[in-house]
């Protein structure tokens, strides 16, 4: 029996990564004016945020088809080793993705059992958790194992970014609850996360970036106490940041393995703007 | 008077006594502010909490001295305005109980009753600071006690008005700023100018005279009653004239009518209130404040001929000095706003699909929190209202807002808990009264400045009960720190800085740090004292009289100079301070 991990391009994997661990990939889609493209495939992260600065409209996407799904699933399914697939997505509360997955898997019912997961995040935080049953799955090839992991870090991870601005989330109609600090004409920069719900939802209210960024490392810092945990940095267009955010999130947590820097992919990043910045971890 | 009682009526015009002589003075206390800030002055406020009383008792027939002493307590309680009128109303609201059930008191009474101000007073202040008002009313209060033995009023008062100056000389010698700038402590010596008050009516003895020792008051200038009359007409707002027209005459009594001075004011009296009637003889003097001032010169004629007739409509008269007072206050218009950056202003577009007006509440409707702040200045009122605040109660420019604004606030704000900013540590104490005074659950966040006032509505949420979310908000207070720059009003040494009046000061949280002949320049070195490397945002809130193309010139050397910092800049419109500073 062979396990095969699947998610969606909103999960911000480096791509040397994916490889390395044979996680596959289903593109959502880009829409920048007139054109689109297929996330990660035609159109890299850099790409996506000049031509984001650059565009008429705030550019729209769209979550895979089904037929995409069927594809990947039975891509996977003829590789003929009497294969599962474990098949975890965005939150449904924010895309329709993983209904799609759905669809797809009892559309493939008869050639391959597919486990579809709704993570209840998303970027990193979603990819954090896919890249942790990838492993287990190369390690142990335990079906049973591999989902019982993926439910305990859905459970047991937190995420907290600040965005530079709201603007994007808010034309993006995606603003929920965080549209309490909107219209404040003194630029407070919520500090959001994803309830366990998977919405987006408000944690506290900062004025400045700086400040913001430190409260973010406190509510990490409180997340963990003093538990070992995995963690990573997202960032959109600000490398420098991140790599600063980093160095600080070593110092003051018990990181046990090395920290994945990412950017944050235009599915994400059309809503979040340049210059997000968020933390990702999970206790061991 | 060498009295042994001290009755209601005498204890009336002890009030009315003090409050005159704190009138006459209040300049003074006002110039005895340590701070050289054109701000929140103690005289102006510990006047107008205690006229406030006075104008309480206008509407008071009764002459026992419980009553009189509780009446005026309400009105100060009420009027409060400021932290030294807020400890003034406690200290009458002790003294008030302590001549529950009193008639009349005798010197015991009397000298406990400043000993049960004094304990109410300590009560209301959560850190009593000696050097202040509150020593000056306990060494007095002890003197008193100590007179008393002699059985003699005017003894008992003699030696509160002389250890409370006593007490008032030695101040500073506690509170080493007052010896610094070399002043006496401001809300001592408005008490002590109160106690000379009550110590003139005390050995002037009654004006009013009793029926019996008839003697007709001084009839000179515009009212039979001179003095005495100008006293009675403190009542601040028209809308709470019941009887609207001052009406003064004479009678003379028609030798075969019957007159008794009790049936006639009797009779009187049922036609409005603050009555006055002094007889002597055949001639009967009267003021009344009545609202058919016809009826009562019908009546009055039925003992004999009138004369001297005169009658004011008061409520015209009030609306008018309400009218000059506002054209003197009136602040400038607004500067324009500042061009706002185009993401922002695409942002706040989106949001303002909201009509301008408030849709009224159906009567229980009850909105499940309210914010009220305490704000100067209309830009400074937008960002409040655009960080969750629901109704702006103006700070004032020299006089600071009543407990009774608060009091109106909460109670039209209909909500089902309040929580109030009094951004202002002058202010904080009459909010945390108003809290006291009303049914509806209210929490004070004992905010001191605008910055802090900000800091403490981002911790805010709706979702919370009152007590979390006045602990979460009154946590937020410390992670800000406030800059203002002000114009000293007089020449001052503070912190070895040589003050000039005119000069402008920099103040950080609380303690004036710099000073200089420029604003902008005043603001940076300001700014410079307050960032540490721990900072990252520095927000200048700038005031009316700041033109916007030199604000605009002060921001680009602001991110020049604080590079590593981000910088914001809001017009705020507020009087008094050219800027105002927050650093987090």
């Amino acid at each position: 029996m062979k396990l095969y991990i699947v998610t969606d391009s909103t999960a911000d994997i480096p791509k040397e990564l994916a490889s390395e661990l044979d996680i596959h990939v289903v593109p959502l889609k880009v829409h920048i004016d007139d054109a689109t493209y297929l996330d990660g495939v035609t159109l890299t992260t850099a790409q996506f945020y000049e031509k984001l600065e650059k565009a008429d409209r705030l550019p729209r996407t769209s979550q895979p088809s089904p037929i995409d799904f069927v594809d990947m699933y039975e891509a996977l399914a003829a590789k003929g080793e009497d294969a599962q697939i474990i098949s975890i997505h965005l939150s449904s509360a924010l895309s329709g993705t993983y209904q799609t997955a759905n669809l797809a898997k009892d559309m493939v019912q008869d050639k391959i059992k597919v486990h579809v997961i709704d993570s209840r995040t998303a970027s990193y935080a979603l990819g954090s958790i896919v890249v942790a049953v990838a492993r287990a799955a190369r390690e142990r090839n335990n079906l049973q194992q591999c989902l019982d992991l993926a439910q305990r870090l859905i459970a047991n991870h937190a995420a907290f970014f600040v965005m530079d601005t709201l603007m994007y989330l808010q034309k993006g109609g995606r603003i929920g609850k965080a549209s309490a600090v909107l219209g404040s004409l003194l630029n407070v920069k919520p500090i959001l996360t994803f309830d366990e719900t998977g919405e987006v939802a408000a944690v506290e209210k900062v004025r400045g970036k700086k400040k913001a960024v430190g409260r973010m490392l406190d509510l990490a810092k409180e997340f963990a106490g003093s538990a070992p945990v995995v963690a990573a940095v997202v960032h959109a267009t600000s490398h420098e940041e991140a790599e600063a955010l980093k160095a600080r999130i070593a110092e003051e947590l018990n990181v046990i393995q090395d920290m994945v820097v990412t950017e944050l992919g235009p599915v994400i990043g059309t809503y979040g703007g340049p210059g997000l910045l968020a933390v990702t971890l999970y206790k061991v | 008077m060498r009295n042994r009682t001290l009755t209601g009526q005498v204890l009336r015009q002890m009030y009315k006594m003090g409050a005159e002589r704190l009138t006459q003075h209040v300049k003074k206390v006002d110039a005895l502010n340590v701070f050289p800030v054109p701000d929140g002055d103690t005289g102006t406020n510990m006047n107008l909490t205690f006229t406030s009383g006075v104008a309480e008792l206008e509407k008071l027939a009764e002459q026992t001295a419980e009553k009189v002493a509780s009446v005026f307590s309400r009105g100060l309680l009420m009027g409060a305005r400021g932290n030294s009128g807020v400890i003034l109303s406690q200290l009458f609201r002790g003294f008030a109980k302590g001549l529950a059930d009193s008639v009349e008191a005798d010197s015991h009474k009397l000298a406990d009753a400043f000993q049960q101000g004094v304990e109410m007073a300590y009560k209301a202040v959560m850190k009593p600071v000696e050097g202040t008002i509150l020593t000056v009313a306990r060494e007095a209060a002890a003197a008193a006690r100590k007179a008393a033995r002699s059985g003699l009023i005017e003894d008992v008062v003699e030696r509160l008005v002389e250890a409370a100056q006593k007490a008032l000389d030695n101040t500073p010698n506690q509170l080493s700023v007052l010896k610094e700038v070399g002043v006496v402590d401001s809300g001592g010596q408005g008490l002590v100018y109160i106690y000379e008050g009550f110590l003139k009516a005390v050995k002037d003895g009654i004006v009013f005279a009793e029926p019996e020792e008839a003697k007709p008051a001084v009839a000179g200038g515009m009212s039979l009653f001179g003095e005495t009359h100008d006293e009675m007409h403190h009542v601040i707002n028209p809308a709470d004239i019941k009887y609207g027209y001052c009406t003064e005459f004479m009678v003379h009594v028609r030798p075969d009518a019957v007159f008794t001075q009790d049936e006639f004011q009797e009779r009187i009296s049922a036609y409005g209130d603050s009555l006055l009637v002094v007889s002597d003889e055949d001639l009967v003097k009267v003021h009344i404040h009545a609202e058919e001032p016809g009826e009562v010169l019908s009546l009055a004629q039925q003992y004999g001929a009138l004369d001297r007739i005169k009658i004011e409509n008061m409520r015209l008269q009030h609306e008018e000095v309400l009218r000059r007072q506002k054209t003197r206050q009136a602040l400038k218009s607004p500067s324009e706003t500042p061009t706002v950056s185009a993401e922002r202003s695409q942002v706040t577009e989106a949001v303002r699909g909201e009509p301008d007006f408030d849709i009224p509440q159906p009567e229980n409707a009850k909105k499940p929190y309210a914010i009220i702040a305490v704000a100067s200045g209309q830009g400074i009122a937008d960002i409040f209202k655009s960080l969750g605040v629901d109704r702006i109660i103006e700070g004032g420019q020299t006089m600071n807002p009543s407990t009774e604004q608060f009091v109106s606030a909460i109670e039209e704000e209909n909500a089902e808990r309040v929580l109030i900013l009094p951004n202002n540590k002058n202010i904080v104490m009459a909010a945390q009264q108003a809290a006291e005074l009303v049914d509806v659950p209210t929490a004070v966040i004992p905010s001191k400045s605008v910055p802090q006032g900000m800091s403490s509505l981002l911790a805010f949420s709706a979702d919370e009960p009152l007590e979390q979310n006045r602990d979460r908000m009154s946590e937020a207070l410390a992670l800000v720190k406030t800059g203002l720059v002000t114009y000293a009003v007089r020449d001052t040494t503070l912190n070895e800085l040589i003050i000039k009046e005119g000069d402008f000061i920099g103040i950080f949280d609380g303690d004036v740090v710099t000073s200089g002949q420029d604003a902008y320049e005043t603001a940076k070195a300001l700014i410079s004292r307050m960032v540490d490397e721990d900072d990252g945002l520095i927000t200048v809130i700038y005031g009316a009289d700041v033109k916007e193309s030199a604000m605009n010139e002060l921001e680009k050397q602001l991110r020049a100079s604080f590079d590593s910092y981000e910088v914001e800049v809001h017009d705020g419109g507020q009087p008094l301070y050219s800027f105002i500073i927050a650093v987090e």
